[in-house]
């Protein structure tokens, strides 16, 4: 029965599935979200927080978009412009350009390839899936081919196997396999999870509990994956082979086999000459399927506000209900129709005024996050907490940052840094900082050189150009780490600090005092 | 309220950790004794050895087998008990130690063995399990200490490191990590006494900035704080802001001196054994000794050598023999240690890696690995000492009594602490997780 229920929206979707007129698409999605969201929270009587400023929200977009804060001549720049377009301009700007690759296949590898998180092993694949994301993302591929040629990538072009780490890290999606153990139990979860945001996982060992899927359902979805063979004794260096034509999969600790099955109860039919992976392809990503898009543009959702509508993102079942189905459905058809295109998703979504929001909390009534009353605060993640300091700094990273860290070496600073500051509970609402990472920022070498006037390239400048005045020298510092200009009585405050010298009696020893507290603090470290 | 009244503060914190007010339905004098229970506070040390040491060469000897191997066993202090030769100062202690001969698992991976004996569970989809020091220290912490509660020594966490990690509990329960569990040259000259490698990294302030200068810094990042709280009531910015405030407490209080190990007399800091793990064992004690009530200390490997030195497929004699003399100072010392100044009866101490190895004696003079019949060890606190639990076979290949799972193993760990191990966390993926998975039993007759 549960499968029917999931599943049984499907037909009541296909109509929607029409050409729209088009116009600016983008404003437009943007502004049908907005009367979603701001219907509903009239519905329950909560004010929603004004749209923020142009700081507050070049900052954001720049982190979500770009991975790093902005550069402080982009501030001034973009807090000159006039023109009411600016706010577009600069999101396609940051689309178009390539912070926005190296961040989002940064995303997407994590997506993908959770276990390159946890497991260092499964870390020498990175460089080549990351250079395939990298092709993909600056190519803007439509993520529907995008997945296709993850789910079907052929494993033995050659008929002998393929050995999965190659020394030439040459891009390529291999690694999903290697990550997932090259078992088809592992695959079905992940693939099941990751696209259609569906866990079947629980139900390989038992019937669940809670959940509605069988053991049985469990292993024929697996039984799309039935052809993965591993070459030689389990080693990490195993070569992948695949017997495309076999359908059948054992369930572990019994005799019984069983044939592929789609999670929508339906079977491909017994004569297509196809590989079981194209099967499941061609059924799991099509825009028939509800399922795929919707997983994907809840992920997409999830990143912009911190908070998927669906929460957590990838887990779609009965008791855990989007918040906004409606919104949901709309991104969902809309992502079809644009062929998939995530540059467009991030584009409306980023137009809308929910994004937009400030972050401050105006009204006591703005108390549930899953209303989007106003922008949730987000931690960063260990990649934009480096990249943002060595941008506000003034670091030039060196060849070995640019490495993936290798935890059995001492590391890079950036390696040290994404060490410190990994997060496994990754809900970016709920992160937490640690003592030692407090202790890292403010005692640390980095800081401290960011800090120093002799090594830091930001403090240097500013500390010693001449003819500014001390307020101009905390502007300054105030637009390269939190890209805004110091309030009024924030510049007095300070302004009489530089001036006494502070406890050094040296105004320049100050400023240093001043980046220190700015580069420490909440509003710096995180995404607001 | 009237029956709040007469609760201390103590207890109330208990009561805190015991889940009880949350949890306000469920009758506040069931929970008001399990709370006394819970507030005579307990301590815990795991000596984790990386690799899996050997059974048959430590404390299940099999002299009368040829699977026994060369080592010959020596009588301890309990009548019938036997360890092996090479552990003499522990055969004195043996009388706190309760030997779990049959240990039998499943796991014979390193990783996968690592994770399921340290985090209680099989990794599983996209559930991240905290590991055993996140999941007890967040139990066992009452707050009132300026140190973290759980501070782990030397960790080689390379093979499995979501094993090391507070996974779904979050940062706020992450191990304070000192020292470098991967394999390193041997210090030398004046770092050969480990002050330094024992040391938190970034608790000083930074060269050539005082105090007053540090003070006018958090003044400064004060006032930054509050205008950015005031109007953002999230949990990131809150924990920044507690965070903060913990590193400047821990900065400035006097139990870091804990961390400084020069202040041991030279005599003790010998007997604990001259090396990362001897002074890993020194450390423990001085932290438990000021309230930190999860320490971990790694045996990887007799220094510099070996990240998984018990993994001993070649040689396994040779180099049983030589971390039996590392493990045994560091060990029995701790324990002596603890008794004289009298923690030893608020203080468990684990023994064990992820699994154990094989009888039989391979063709390189090594034993692979092995999680059918396999020994751990409980001592001090909340342990009946001064036995051994199970029995393996004659030819130590498999558990002929009392068969001990790794659940059954982690719920005893509890209940010698006081802690109820069906108490429950919330993980990543919204659904609570029980400490130790209800389908443990409590081995009979180990908790005192």
């Amino acid at each position: 029965m549960s499968r029917f229920f999931l599943f049984q929206s499907l037909a009541l979707l296909l109509p929607v599935f029409v050409a729209p007129v088009r116009g600016d698409d983008v404003a437009d999605l943007a502004e049908r979200i907005d009367r979603l969201i701001e219907g509903r929270l009239l519905a329950e009587k909560v004010v929603a927080a004004p749209v923020a400023d142009d700081a507050e929200f070049l900052r954001r977009a720049y982190l979500d978009l770009g991975g790093r804060v902005p550069p402080s001549s982009r501030v001034r720049q973009f807090l000159a412009a006039t023109d009411s377009n600016r706010r577009r301009r600069v999101v396609d700007e940051l689309l178009g350009g390539s912070l926005y690759v190296v961040h989002f296949s940064n995303v997407w590898r994590k997506a993908l390839l959770p276990e390159t998180q946890a497991d260092p092993q499964t870390r020498v694949l990175v460089p080549g899936f990351e250079g395939w994301l990298r092709q993909k993302l600056a190519d803007n591929t439509s993520y529907a081919t995008m997945v296709r040629e993850i789910v079907t990538v052929p494993l033995t072009p050659t008929g002998t196997p393929r050995e999965l780490l190659r020394p030439d890290n040459r891009p390529s999606p291999l690694a999903f396999y290697q990550a997932k153990q090259i078992k088809p139990e592992n695959l079905a979860a992940s693939t099941a999870r990751t696209f259609l945001g569906i866990r079947i996982e629980c139900a390989q060992c038992h019937d669940h509990p809670f959940d509605h899927w069988k053991q049985g359902e469990f292993w024929s979805f697996a039984a799309f994956f039935a052809g993965m063979e591993r070459q030689g004794r389990g080693g990490f260096l195993a070569g992948i082979r695949e017997v495309t034509e076999r359908r059948e999969l054992a369930i572990p600790g019994t005799d019984k086999k069983i044939g592929p099955v789609y999670l929508d109860g339906s079977k491909p039919l017994p004569t297509q000459a196809r590989g079981g992976r194209q099967l499941l392809a061609d059924w799991m990503i099509t825009s028939r399927n509800p399922y795929f898009a919707r997983a994907a543009v809840n992920r997409l959702w999830a990143h912009q506000f911190g908070i998927g509508l669906v929460d957590p993102p990838d887990d779609f079942t009965a008791d855990n209900p989007p918040s906004h189905p409606d919104v949901l459905d709309l991104l969902a058809t809309e992502f079809a129709s644009h062929d998939f295109d995530v540059r467009f998703i991030l584009r409306a979504i980023a137009a809308s005024d929910v994004y937009q929001r400030t972050s401050r909390r105006t009204d006591p009534s703005q108390q549930n996050p899953r209303l989007f009353s106003r922008m949730a605060v987000k931690g960063l993640s260990p990649e934009q907490i480096f990249d943002s300091l060595a941008q506000a700094t003034g670091y030039v990273p060196t060849a070995a940052d640019r490495q993936p860290a290798d935890p059995g070496q001492p590391g890079s600073p950036r390696s040290e840094f994404l060490e410190l500051f990994s997060d496994e509970s990754s809900r970016p609402t709920q992160q937490r900082t640690t003592i030692l990472q407090a202790l890292a920022l403010m005692n640390g070498d980095f800081v401290a050189d960011a800090t120093s006037l002799e090594r830091s390239r930001t403090l240097g400048a500013v500390a010693t150009f001449p003819a500014l005045a001390t307020g101009e020298r905390i502007e300054a510092l105030y637009l390269a780490a939190l890209g805004r200009r110091p309030r009024e009585r924030e510049l007095k405050r300070l302004v009489g600090y530089v001036d006494a010298g502070g406890v050094t009696r040296d105004s320049r020893q100050a400023l240093g005092d001043v980046f220190w507290a700015l580069l420490n603090s909440s509003e710096f470290l995180l995404n607001h | 309220m009237s029956c709040f009244s007469r609760i201390s503060r103590r207890q109330w914190l208990g009561l805190a950790a015991a889940g009880a007010i949350a949890t306000p339905a469920s009758g506040w004098f069931g929970r008001v004794a399990s709370a006394a229970a819970v507030s005579r506070r307990r301590s815990c040390i795991l000596l984790w050895m990386s690799g899996g040491p050997a059974q048959t060469d430590t404390f299940d000897m099999k002299p009368a087998h040829a699977n026994g191997g060369p080592f010959r066993p020596l009588l301890t202090t309990v009548p019938g008990l036997q360890f092996s030769q090479h552990l003499p100062r522990l055969a004195m202690q043996a009388e706190h130690l309760a030997v779990l001969r049959s240990m039998a698992t499943k796991e014979g991976d390193h990783q996968r063995a690592t994770f399921k004996m340290r985090t209680g569970y099989l990794p599983q989809g996209p559930i991240h399990y905290p590991t055993l020091g996140s999941l007890l220290s967040k139990e066992l912490s009452d707050g009132a200490s300026p140190l973290p509660g759980f501070i782990s020594v030397a960790p080689y966490r390379f093979l499995s490191p979501a094993a090391f990690g507070p996974g779904f509990l979050g940062p706020e329960y992450a191990p304070l990590v000192v020292g470098d569990g991967n394999p390193v040259p041997m210090p030398q000259g004046a770092a050969a006494d480990y002050s330094q490698a024992l040391r938190v990294q970034n608790l000083r302030q930074p060269a050539g900035i005082n105090t007053a200068r540090v003070d006018a810094r958090l003044g400064l990042l004060e006032e930054l704080e509050a205008d950015f709280g005031a109007t953002r009531p999230d949990v990131p910015a809150a924990s920044h802001r507690s965070a903060y405030r913990q590193a400047v407490r821990m900065m400035r209080s006097e139990s870091v001196a804990a961390f400084t190990l020069d202040e041991e007399p030279a005599g003790l800091r010998d007997a604990y054994g001259r090396n990362r793990f001897g002074q890993g064992c020194l450390l423990a004690r001085r932290l438990v000794e000021r309230g930190v009530p999860f320490v971990e200390v790694s045996l990887n490997g007799v220094d510099g050598q070996s990240p998984l030195g018990w993994d001993t497929h070649q040689d396994n004699f040779a180099t049983v023999k030589s971390l039996s003399s590392t493990l045994d100072s560091g060990w029995a010392t701790l324990l002596e240690d603890l008794h004289l100044r009298g923690l030893l009866e608020s203080t468990l101490v684990i023994w064990m890696g992820e699994f154990g190895r094989t009888p039989i004696i391979n063709a390189n003079q090594g034993r692979d690995h092995f999680p059918n019949a396999w020994t751990t060890v409980l001592a001090g606190g909340g342990v009946r000492g001064g036995q051994a639990v199970g029995k393996t076979s004659a030819d130590g290949t498999e558990v002929s009594d009392r068969p001990i799972s790794t659940a059954d193993l982690l719920a005893t760990v509890c209940g010698a602490l006081g802690v109820d191990a069906e108490r429950q966390n919330m993980s990543n993926v919204g659904r609570p997780i029980r400490l130790v998975d209800p389908e443990a039993t409590v081995i009979e007759g180990v908790v005192a």
